[in-house]
């Protein structure tokens, strides 16, 4: 019969949902290949897989196979959807961080207030520096340095992803040290 | 996660799953891209009946006697479906013909023999004609006996279809001319004749089933189906056959063997020949 690509495109179009079962255990690890590597976090990357996959099954005419072959269709079409995703979190954080130099900054602190937001600073430096120094890095690029989380991951030298996870670890068990702490303080 | 996307990076477990089943909630198995617009048996058998009539007025006068099939040249032939014409007409009006298909319209045949080709074309277009305003509003699911075969009018009138275009097709195939495609929603309704009859011809033609059989036809008008052949055996086979619609329809038609044909087999491999062979057995010289 004709080529591959062209066969399984043709049996797409045909309604043959077996063609996309084989499509993706033949394709499938380029294409999740392709999304991790812009994204480098797998939940999202699983997300642009389901998306390109279904783009493909819903619309097959849209491959050409004399315009090359159905790997570069699918991965290129990946690569565009996480490189979109990037953007799109791009976006909202610098919507967040404009939004946050917008809102009018609280009044100054009384001195009593201020001592107290002193002592409990202290015990929260404390808390960060008991921390395994790589979740330490991340809380304090993230808090007392401003980054946002893609920008820890550069400063950090890894990938997004383990930034985020890093992070969630050390705010659960700084938020299970301090709570008592900041409660005997208010 | 560092991907080298050449190589890939298997996927978790779960997300062909999850992939598959976001894709058919978009698309349900089974509905063809681009869809394919429905027309009426009616209209499938009326635009089959101007393909062949269209083909008729282009011919030559010498072209008219070339030998096509069995005792027919080409004027015998459109005397044939004359006879066509008029044996669904008598089962339209509750007489049918008892008689296979090929003696029963011999006669018309042979009547053509040193007659003006022009009359034995107006004839036909005549009969072609009166059967289209016998079965303007008639209920398409009501039973029709031709030739000993109760069929619903609706079966009667696609295979009408195709046999007008088989047999435009031969008088093209003799007189030197490109073979003619059926456009996309008259090839559809063939096709669903055809596969839906696949069970019964493969009980006539012996096939051992019971085999779970998916047939993917490629091309505008195709489509897919999963046809359940019966049989005795405990365990059923399953095989998968793609072939180009037009070429299948030809299979159908019994104008093409197994062999001619392009195909791509999955599973049990070694049925897939009784299978091709069965689909050709309700054809209708």
């Amino acid at each position: 019969m004709e080529s591959t690509d062209a066969l399984l495109t043709a049996r797409l179009a045909a309604g043959d949902d077996h063609a996309l079962a084989e499509v993706f255990d033949l394709l499938g690890p380029a294409v999740y290949g392709a999304a991790l590597h812009v994204l480098g976090e797998w939940a999202a990357a699983q997300d642009v897989v389901q998306d390109v996959f279904v783009e493909l099954w819903s619309r097959p005419s849209r491959y050409d196979p004399a315009a090359g072959s159905l790997r570069a269709y699918l991965t290129m079409m990946a690569r565009h959807r996480a490189v979109d995703m990037v953007r799109s979190e791009l976006r909202r954080i610098a919507r967040q961080e404009r939004n946050q130099r917008l809102t009018p900054q609280p009044e100054f602190p009384s001195p009593g207030e201020e001592v107290a937001a002193a002592e409990a600073a202290g015990v929260v430096r404390e808390a960060v520096r008991l921390l395994p120094d790589s979740q330490r890095q991340v809380v304090e690029l993230a808090y007392f340095g401003g980054l946002s989380y893609r920008e820890v991951a550069r400063a950090a030298g890894i990938p997004e992803g383990t930034a985020k996870s890093r992070l969630r670890i050390a705010l659960a068990k700084l938020e299970s040290v301090l709570e008592p702490q900041l409660l005997e303080l208010s | 996660m560092t991907g080298s996307e050449p190589g890939g990076v298997t996927p978790p477990a779960g997300l062909r799953r999850r992939v598959v089943a976001a894709s058919r909630r978009a698309r349900p198995a089974g509905r063809v891209i681009p869809e394919i617009p429905r027309i009426s048996p009616a209209e499938a058998f009326g635009r089959a009946a101007d393909a062949f009539y269209a083909l008729l007025c282009a011919l030559n006068e010498p072209d008219w006697r070339l030998h096509v099939l069995r005792d027919l040249d080409v004027q015998g032939l459109a005397g044939h479906l004359t006879g066509v014409e008029d044996d669904v007409q008598r089962a339209l009006r509750g007489d049918p013909v008892q008689a296979d298909h090929v003696t029963s319209t011999q006669p018309a045949a042979d009547r053509q023999a040193g007659r003006p080709t022009a009359a034995t074309r107006a004839d036909w277009r005549r009969a072609a004609d009166r059967t289209l305003e016998m079965v303007r509003g008639a209920d398409v699911d009501a039973e029709v006996t031709v030739w000993g075969i109760p069929l619903p009018l609706r079966s009667v009138l696609v295979a009408r279809a195709f046999e007008l275009w088989t047999h435009e097709n031969d008088i093209r195939r003799v007189a030197g001319l490109r073979a003619s495609v059926p456009d996309a929603s008259t090839l559809r309704l063939m096709t669903e004749l055809a596969t839906g009859m696949l069970p019964i011809a493969a009980l006539l033609t012996g096939l051992q089933g019971p085999i779970n059989l998916r047939l993917v036809l490629t091309g505008p008008g195709g489509g897919t189906w999963d046809v359940a052949i019966g049989g005795d055996a405990p365990e059923p086979a399953s095989i998968a056959i793609v072939t180009d619609v037009v070429d299948f329809c030809r299979l159908a038609a019994n104008r093409a063997n197994p062999d001619d044909l392009d195909l791509y087999v999955t599973g049990d491999r070694d049925r897939a020949p009784a299978v091709l062979a069965a689909t050709s057995a309700l054809a209708l010289d």
